[in-house]
């Protein structure tokens, strides 16, 4: 069974994670310092995450179609996404196995990686308060 | 029925072997074409791959030799189109020398990439080909898997053995700010690899030695790094250490030994088909940093720190590099792991000494380090792509922890 049932449930689930991520001092702080505009494009289902912290000083997170040109493109299916939020996939085996794309100076992207840990946790509960809340 | 200690650490690498993952994801695309004289096949192999105009990538020492001369020669002589040369290419590639290489290839109307040379040139040839092909800004293929298909024809003939870039699916850039530009894509192996001993018999005893530990560090931190490990990727490691740890202490001393020189070859092809499927580690993380900073040989850099980087690793690592002593015969077999892996390092420094390589990084020329260009160098070497793959996770204060000891 898919990680995300469609475009919506991604979105707003991804949308979350980055608000709780932004929401933390520590996190945000250092993803600020690195002054990246990085974009995330899935694929089954699509959807387009954008978190924007090129002025160093607020992080901005969008979903869909930007103007902005990010620094970095993160392309992958919603499954891998999810698999490497719930810990089951690294970031550096899915490189390695050619299930994320990235392009540009990837290696900027990747040495936040360990800013980011605290938030492993935070989508595993994200997700599932997501999945038990009632269908409207 | 009693075993001999052969058999019980015959049977136990099978053991090993059989506890690997059992479901991995192996990638090896590149054709390797071995022997003596090999490389005067290359004009007909890469005509047999559609390639009717080649520009053949190199640098200007190489460019004089018999060697290339003979290579050259040997696209008339079989009656295919002289290839243009492209003889730019400085010890550290970069955009500019790729985009020279680039309208020179346009000129003519190249339709093939052929190189011959050490590491920086192997890379200029791979980012030459991305342009080529897909016909944009290289900036804009810089990434990981961003390369949208297969690239024009591209063969590889290594000079030296030790970088594995021939099987290799990455490329280094320079860019103006002489940043390093990662491109890695499984569309960058080139299609063929044409590994010829006879063009390594002149490479002088101290490049022998630092290209050769840059296989041996490929070798060892393929075998422990953390994702992707198989079988294939073992045996591969196992087999490149035993050949350099035979072989290149006679490359050293009898650089005209030419089955010593072979060997060698053969061992960095697989060290780099093991490592392009692993990625590296804390060792080569260092080694790019202070490489970049202080245009130290990467291959030297590597051994400077490889016995520093391995006791690092050595709580995640012992019985890995246990295994690897077993399989070398390094160290008594009824040790302990940890006895074994340090008896592997100890190993490793009595080579570095037998092939006359530096020890530290005072003895590699670098003596200024100061606390700050510590931190700096450690902050670094964080943000190398290399680090991700290390079996043991890393901090800044380790890396600089390592450096200092290096000192």
């Amino acid at each position: 069974m898919p990680a995300f049932a469609n475009q919506k449930e991604l979105v707003t689930i991804m949308i979350a994670l980055w608000e709780a991520i932004k929401a933390d001092p520590k996190m945000s702080d250092d993803l600020l310092k690195s002054k990246l505009c990085v974009q995330f494009r899935y694929r089954d289902p699509e959807g387009i995450i954008t978190v924007d912290c090129s002025d160093g000083e607020d992080m901005k997170i969008s979903s869909g179609d930007s103007e902005l040109k990010p620094d970095i493109e993160m392309s992958m299916r919603g499954d891998v996404a999810h698999d490497f939020w719930t810990g089951r996939l690294g970031a550096p085996a899915a490189l390695l196995t050619g299930k994320i794309v990235s392009r540009g100076p990837t290696p900027k992207a990747l040495a936040l990686l360990p800013v980011i840990k605290p938030a492993f946790a935070i989508y595993t509960k994200v997700y599932d308060d997501f999945q038990k809340a009632p269908v409207v | 029925m009693k075993h001999s200690v052969d058999e019980i650490s015959g049977q136990h690498q099978l053991e090993k072997l059989n506890n690997c993952a059992l479901s991995f994801n192996f990638y090896s695309p590149t054709r390797l074409i071995f022997g003596d004289e090999a490389s005067l096949q290359a004009a007909g192999e890469l005509n047999d791959l559609g390639a009717r105009k080649t520009l053949l990538v190199t640098d200007k020492t190489l460019a004089q030799t018999e060697v290339f001369k003979a290579i050259f020669s040997s696209f008339a002589d079989n009656g295919y189109a002289s290839p243009i040369v492209f003889d730019s290419v400085p010890p550290e590639s970069n955009l500019l020398c790729v985009h020279e290489g680039l309208r020179l290839a346009k000129k003519f109307g190249c339709d093939s990439i052929m190189s011959v040379g050490g590491g920086s040139v192997l890379d200029t040839a791979k980012a030459i080909d991305i342009c080529l092909s897909l016909d944009g800004d290289i900036l804009e293929f810089q990434g990981i898997n961003n390369l949208p298909g297969k690239l024009k024809p591209m063969l590889a003939i290594p000079t030296t053995a030790g970088t594995g870039s021939e099987v290799s699916m990455v490329a280094l850039i320079k860019d103006e700010a002489g940043e390093k530009l990662l491109y890695a894509s499984k569309y960058l192996a080139p299609d063929i690899a044409v590994l010829d001993p006879g063009l390594i018999v002149s490479l002088p005893p101290r490049l022998t030695a630092g290209t050769g530990f840059d296989a041996i560090t490929h070798a060892i931190e393929a075998f422990t790094a953390k994702y992707n490990q198989s079988p294939l990727v073992k045996f591969y490691c196992l087999e490149a250490l035993k050949l350099l740890f035979e072989n290149l202490p006679i490359a050293y001393r009898q650089g005209e030994n030419k089955d010593a020189r072979a060997l060698c070859l053969l061992a960095s092809c697989m060290a780099g088909i093991a490592f392009t499927n692993t990625g590296v580690g804390v060792v080569h993380a260092l080694a790019h940093t202070i490489g970049a900073k202080h245009c130290t040989h990467h291959g030297m850099t590597n051994a400077v720190i490889l016995p520093y980087g391995m006791e690092f690793n050595l709580p995640e690592a012992a019985s890995q590099y246990a295994e690897m002593a077993r399989y070398l015969k390094i160290g008594s077999p009824d040790l302990d792991e940890l006895a074994l892996a340090q008896a592997l390092i100890k190993k490793i420094r009595d080579l570095m000494v037998e092939v006359n390589l530096p020890k530290s990084l005072k003895e590699l020329g670098i003596s200024d380090l100061d606390k700050g260009s510590i931190e700096d160098l450690g902050f670094h070497a964080l943000t190398d792509p290399a680090i991700m793959f290390n079996i043991k996770d890393v901090a800044q204060e380790d890396l600089c922890s390592i450096i200092k000891r290096t000192c």
